[in-house]
């Protein structure tokens, strides 16, 4: 699972890479909270996947609106002149290692019971 | 179902890995978020950045104005000795070894006549050097050209001691009164060190020091009567005008 998800990225990478589009810079603060926030999503939904209780509609929802709300903070902060962004990296960092500790476990104790 | 799950999960993955790699395309050099203060300092920096131009561009000019004389010198239309002459006096003048003369103020500053005593300590009651000090630093900001005191030019080496009950100016000792005369838009220094909280006016209302400024349409500067000689400083050659 947790090797589609790598593949995954790096196909994207590659696909990236190929395609001449490229976005106005001064959105890339939010554009790069965004990809933190999917980024989590993405493993959260793994960490579900192992776990069982996998559920398309709560995985859609997080990854857009998880990085919808990311954006957006980021947005209002620039506009008050406050870092608010840093909400949203500390809240999705951290949760980002709690998914990925729950799948190492998980992973490396497949075929044992914790 | 677990088939489609991991297939959900690959494609978002793609589609992440496609912002990450146009991010990376973007090659942002760093991820400081532009918020409006930081907008108005860089706006600002242009501004400034922009009328340094404009002065190297004036300077530029000048430059090419005097090209075009010496050039014309050395083609011999005009006397070399004239243009000497007249560089010579420019020089006399920025380095303070003429008289000057022009509109200005002068200031009168002598000890708390009084006999009562204003302070806890005697020394509030008399000029310090310190005092003078501060008064040349509001005339020069004010654009003072040129300025004197008790008659000693003061020079961008000239020293201003307290020594006891007067005070040592180029080498020479000058006692109180002290007359600092200054030469510049009269209005301008005559407010730099008489309007409301400037040094002056603390100087004359709280500790009753002497302090009568004047505004004068003819105020003379005398020239330095020292010399330059540069011991230890050498040119280094680099940025020579």
């Amino acid at each position: 699972m947790m090797v589609v998800a790598l593949i995954g990225i790096l196909i994207g990478g590659i696909i990236g890479f190929l395609l001449p589009y490229t976005y106005n810079t001064a959105y890339s603060l939010y554009i790069s909270i965004a990809i933190l926030a999917c980024l989590d999503s993405v493993f959260g939904g793994v960490k579900a996947n192992l776990e069982g209780n996998f559920n398309v509609k709560i995985f859609l929802s997080g990854f857009f609106g998880n990085s919808l709300l990311a954006a957006l903070l980021a947005y209002i902060g620039d506009r008050l002149g406050v870092p608010l962004y840093y909400a949203a990296i500390f809240t999705f960092g951290s949760r980002l290692f709690d998914n990925f500790a729950s799948i190492r476990r998980l992973i490396l104790f497949k075929n044992k019971s914790v | 179902m677990k088939n489609k799950n991991k297939f959900i999960i690959g494609i978002f993955s793609i589609i992440i890995g496609i912002t990450i790699a146009i991010q990376l395309k973007a090659n942002v050099e760093a991820y400081v978020p532009a918020t409006i203060q930081s907008i108005q300092d860089t706006l600002k920096e242009i501004d400034i950045v922009k009328s340094e131009i404009n002065e190297l561009n004036k300077i530029i000019e000048e430059r090419e104005e005097e090209l075009k004389t010496l050039e014309q010198i050395a083609e011999g239309d005009e006397n070399i000795i004239e243009v000497l002459n007249s560089e010579k006096q420019k020089i006399m003048i920025n380095s303070g070894y003429t008289k000057l003369e022009g509109p200005g103020i002068s200031i009168k500053m002598y000890d708390n006549p009084d006999s009562e005593v204003v302070g806890f300590d005697i020394d509030d009651d008399i000029i310090h050097d310190l005092d003078i000090l501060n008064i040349l630093n509001d005339l020069r900001i004010a654009g003072a050209e040129a300025i004197s005191i008790n008659g000693q030019r003061v020079m961008s080496t000239s020293e201003i001691k307290c020594h006891g009950p007067i005070l040592r100016i180029n080498d020479k000792s000058v006692g109180t009164p002290f007359i600092i005369e200054a030469i510049g838009d009269p209005q301008l220094l005559m407010a730099s060190v008489n309007a409301p909280n400037t040094y002056g006016q603390i100087l004359k209302n709280v500790y009753y020091i002497g302090f009568e400024p004047k505004i004068e349409d003819k105020v003379t500067i005398p020239a330095y009567d020292g010399d330059f000689t540069f011991t230890y400083a050498k040119p280094k050659g680099e940025g020579d005008i």
